[in-house]
């Protein structure tokens, strides 16, 4: 027989007290009066000489009735064989995933998650399965079921620390949902094979920063648990730095080039001040050109460091002052600014501000990191080596036959042209563009003006202007546009109509490139699109659209694949120059690089071209306060209790093995039934004493 | 003694039958009565409380007590001492405090010290002796002067009937106060139960001593108190401090006998050293053998007393 709380039976104890009264002599609650007490002293309560105990049945009775009682609150219940085997008869099957972000690499954190690990792998069973899996974008499978099944149960626990000594944590953000949600589909995998219990534990430091929006969408499986083990590391102060998006206007008016970082300083921060500097020896000595900052505790600042010295290589800027270094590096770009040429073809002079290129030319001025230039061309001059650079191509003449072809052939490779025909006459050109020969271009027979009606602003090249802010486009008059009939177009796409229902924007796709047809001008004869507010953007977006520009500042994180740019030739292998000085190659074709783990400067070599990025880590990684279980309660998480300590979870199973056992039993009720038939018993009998022994007891004087 | 022995007491009246009336002049009364009734059967005649005597002149006494006629007989001067300086003057101290409020017979001890009080006043008042009373429980309650009235016997019964209030016992205070009211010497008869420490009692005797006053002593007693005769234990209360004390009396009474053995025998040597008499009274003991005890007592003074005279 178990007890459920064993301390209760202490309460036995209480069994004296019935000797106890039974030996001390009845005291009396009688009063006498008297004269005086003097001559008087007080008696102590004797115990009667004969330690006789009088009633012994009685006495007998009420020891058994406490007994009962004391036994009945120690909740008794009787091991059951069957309800010990139900919670291990089926082998159980953990994934442990294991943290090995960047965050991760804070002193200590490593060892106790290895440690953890070692722990789970020698509870497991010899029938259970357990599997291994570091995390930090993506997952990475260090020991599967497989491996671990195969292995010899004894070595097992080896195989585990065997795997995962091999591992460090890498520099990569905490994507905690992807990687639950990985681990949960690893063990439904073989559910049908295995029905038994299963779990994942994740052993992490549980940062703020780790990201849980894989498991917002995701329904939980049935049956899967989900158990929490945090490492935690000391407090200590932690500040990081991440780099600003710039901002174009700011660093245009300075003479002096700056690079924006944001210091952040974490709540439980004990260090305000901090340096900022440049890192020249690539991490080896002290920060070069270092300004001191002050970032009180849970805020952050934004900073402006100068580039200073034009002539040294500063790449790195190095945070110094806090106790955590894993974040305190960041590589930059020097700012350099892209040369794109947009090709004009048109017959038009410069400065006619009646004709297209007039406002082309106002319009492309250029960005802080792109500087535009247009190049006009007479439609029928010969093309030069310098065009065929030109990003994008607007056409407003018609162009010679050769000329045509030519640019069909760019087109075809990629390039993106804009086709804004000024007549009618230009049809022929967009027949050849298109390579459609019956293709016509008509002139639309116009009342008044025609305005855009049906615009698909989930187009790119509209897209900037779907907020309902930006979408009214009926205050641009158009007054004379081209008609061209779309069943008579290949694979295209209309991307914005007249109200008479007329294309006025056609996409049309050619080999790899793509024609943008605008049926209308946006000269004052043609139209007011020049002058209106929604010009400038349209024609920037047509230029992301070519991928001329970058659309916005993307910031290179560790683990992002890192693209080539359109204009490189991949027919060559490309190498890869890694922040350690290790080259690696592509193989021809590849148009992006993935292996780009640790922050750093990456350069990327092929045909020639070389593009250099600056893989920085994720400013999420240095949000170290530790996320509330709450959050991930709210994702719907079968949380199980923090696992602190595995034998306190053991004990935890057995506790609550023997409730439920207890529950089902209760046997208490069955003692406590006893204990009042057997105080019934017992007032029955003291009462028949009572009477007995009444009459024999004198009256006292 | 003739009245001694169980002739004798079967014609004694038992006290609870005397308790049983309820007027304390009455009680008095039948306890007098029957004692004179009683008395004719006494060996002993005649004898009194008081005592005359013509005393020879001598240089310095006022002329005026001279008795002529005695003179005119015998040729010699002799002083007449006047009736009042000769008469008794007996002074009753009654103890009313809260302690002698106890009682486990049916009436308290103060019911029957105030009837021995009453009835040695009556008995007194008879033989045309002046008696007073002082009441007292820790102070001075009642003081009624030496008088020999028939009022005054009515209103010294009156003030006897007063239920007992007081707190404490405490005999020298009140001794101390009669030593200062009593000028005049005379016999000062003390009913109490004496339980009080007897250090303290002596010095206040003492004075009283001191002042020519005679001195008898009453100590009236429960039977429970003399003997502790209770059987099961219990929780004493103590009536005059409402003081608790759990007592198991068989285990108590041998230390409480020898306790109160001591404390008499304390008393008892005191008074006999102070030349008083000592009577220890339970309260189950007929009045008239208390009132003949006393009585006997003033016999056997009187004797010494005029022995003395002869002697000188």
């Amino acid at each position: 027989m178990n007890f459920l709380a064993p301390l209760f039976l202490l309460g036995a104890l209480a069994i004296a007290a019935p000797f106890v009264f039974h030996l001390i002599r009845r005291t009396t609650r009688e009063r006498t009066r008297f004269g005086s007490l003097m001559f008087l002293k007080p008696s102590p309560p004797r115990l009667t000489k004969r330690s006789r105990l009088e009633h012994l049945l009685l006495l007998l009775l009420r020891c058994l009735a406490l007994a009962l009682l004391a036994f009945a609150f120690a909740r008794p219940f009787f091991q059951e064989t069957s309800v010990q085997n139900s919670g291990s008869g089926l082998p159980s099957r953990t994934v442990v995933l294991v943290d090995a972000s960047a965050s991760m690499r804070r002193e200590g954190l490593w060892v106790t998650a290895r440690e953890r690990v070692a722990e789970l792998a020698a509870q497991a069973g010899p029938a259970d399965q357990f599997a291994v899996v570091t995390f930090g974008r993506g997952v990475n499978t260090l020991l599967n079921f497989e491996d671990w099944t195969a292995a010899e149960p004894s070595v097992r626990r080896a195989l585990a620390a065997e795997r995962l000594e091999a591992t460090t944590p890498g520099w990569e953000s905490t994507e905690l949902g992807g990687a639950v949600v990985t681990a949960s589909e690893m063990l439904l995998d073989q559910e049908a094979a295995n029905p038994g219990p299963r779990r994942i534990v994740v052993v992490s430091d549980l940062q703020a920063g780790s990201r849980t929006d894989a498991l917002s969408s995701f329904e939980w499986p049935k049956g899967v648990q989900l158990v929490l083990s945090p490492v935690t590391a000391r407090a200590g102060t932690n500040a990081s730095v991440q780099l600003v998006a710039d901002a174009a206007d700011s660093e245009q008016s300075r003479a002096e080039p700056i690079v924006r970082v944001r210091v952040t300083n974490a709540a439980d921060s004990r260090k305000e001040q901090f340096i900022l500097g440049w890192d020249e020896t690539g991490g080896t000595g002290p920060a070069v050109g270092g300004v001191e900052i002050y970032v009180p505790p849970g805020q952050s600042r934004v900073i402006s460091l100068p580039v200073g010295d034009l002539t040294r290589p500063r790449t790195a800027i190095v945070l110094e002052g806090d106790d955590e270094p894993f974040d305190n590096r960041i590589f930059i770009n020097p700012p350099e600014k892209r040369q794109v040429r947009v090709l004009y073809l048109g017959s038009e002079a410069a400065g006619d501000s009646r004709q297209p290129l007039f406002f082309l030319q106002r319009a492309l001025t250029g960005t802080a990191r792109v500087e535009l230039s247009v190049i006009a061309r007479a439609p029928d001059a010969a093309p030069t080596p310098e065009d065929a650079g030109g990003a994008l191509v607007f056409v407003t003449d018609p162009l010679p036959a050769a000329s045509a072809i030519a640019l069909r052939a760019q087109l075809e490779a990629g390039a993106t042209v804009v086709a804004a025909p000024k007549s009618a006459a230009f049809g022929p050109t967009l027949a050849a563009l298109v390579n459609r020969p019956g293709l016509a271009l008509g002139e639309a027979s116009l009342a008044n003006y025609a305005i855009l009606a049906d615009i698909d602003f989930r187009h790119p090249i509209f897209a900037a202007f779907a907020d309902p802010r930006y979408s009214d486009f009926t205050k641009i008059h158009f007054w004379a546009h081209r008609r061209v009939d779309p069943a008579t177009l290949p694979d295209h796409r209309v991307l914005a109509r007249f109200d008479s229902g007329d294309p006025a924007l056609v996409e049309i796709s050619v080999g790899q490139g793509r024609l943008l047809l605008l049926t209308s001008g946006w000269m004052p004869t043609d139209s007011q699109l020049a002058v209106s507010s929604k010009f400038v953007p349209l024609l920037y977006s047509m230029l992301e659209l070519g991928g001329v520009i970058p659309s916005v500042f993307v910031p290179y994180l560790t683990g992002d694949a890192l693209p080539l740019p359109a204009s490189v030739d991949v027919a060559a292998p490309t190498t890869v120059t890694a922040p350690d000085g290790t080259t690696t190659s592509l193989p021809a074709g590849t148009r992006s690089y993935a292996g780009a783990a640790a922050p750093g400067r990456y350069r990327l070599e092929a045909g020639g071209a070389e593009v250099t990025y600056a893989v920085n880590l994720d400013s999420a990684e240095s949000r170290l306060q530790p996320l509330s279980p709450d959050e991930l309660e709210q994702l719907g998480l079968p949380l199980a209790p923090v696992q602190a300590d595995a034998v306190k979870a053991a004990e935890r199973e057995v506790l609550l093995r023997g409730v439920e056992t207890e529950g089902r039993q209760k046997l208490w009720r069955w003692f406590v039934i006893g204990a009042l038939l057997i105080l019934l018993i017992e007032s029955g009998l003291a009462g028949l004493t009572a009477r007995r022994t009444a009459p024999s007891g004198g009256p006292t004087p | 003694m003739a009245v001694s022995g169980p002739a004798a007491s079967a014609s004694l009246i038992s006290p609870s039958a005397l308790m049983s009336i309820r007027n304390l002049e009455l009680r008095a009364r039948a306890v007098v009565e029957g004692f004179w009734n009683g008395l004719h059967r006494s060996p002993y005649h005649g004898f009194s409380v008081e005592f005359t005597e013509y005393r020879q002149y001598a240089q310095g006494d006022d002329p005026r007590y001279v008795d002529w006629r005695v003179f005119a007989r015998t040729d010699r001067y002799y002083i007449k001492k006047f009736e009042d300086e000769t008469n008794l003057r007996c002074h009753l101290a009654v103890d009313q405090s809260r302690s002698m409020t106890y009682g486990s017979s049916g009436y308290s001890k103060a019911e029957y010290a105030a009837t021995l009080a009453a009835t040695l006043a009556y008995f007194l008042h008879r033989q045309g002796d002046a008696t007073g009373l002082v009441t007292f429980d820790d102070a001075v309650r009642d003081y009624l002067p030496a008088r020999n009235r028939a009022s005054h016997l009515r209103a010294l019964m009156l003030a006897l009937e007063k239920p007992p209030g007081g707190k404490a016992t405490d005999l020298a205070a009140p001794l101390d106060r009669l030593a200062t009211l009593v000028r005049k010497r005379g016999l000062v008869v003390l009913v109490s139960d004496f339980l009080a420490p007897v250090d303290r009692l002596e010095r206040s005797l003492l004075a009283l001593r001191a002042c020519g006053h005679e001195l008898s002593l009453f100590q009236v007693l429960d039977p429970t108190e003399r003997t502790l005769s209770f059987t099961g234990p219990a929780v004493f209360e103590d009536v005059e401090t409402a003081r608790t004390l759990y007592i198991d009396p068989t285990a108590a009474r041998e230390d409480y006998l020898q306790k109160l053995t001591a404390h008499n025998a304390a008393l008892q040597a005191l008074c006999a050293r102070l030349g008083a008499g000592f009577h220890p009274v339970a309260t189950d003991q007929p009045l008239e053998l208390v009132l003949f005890d006393f009585l006997q007592e003033r016999m056997r003074r009187g004797r010494a007393v005029r022995n003395q005279a002869h002697a000188s």
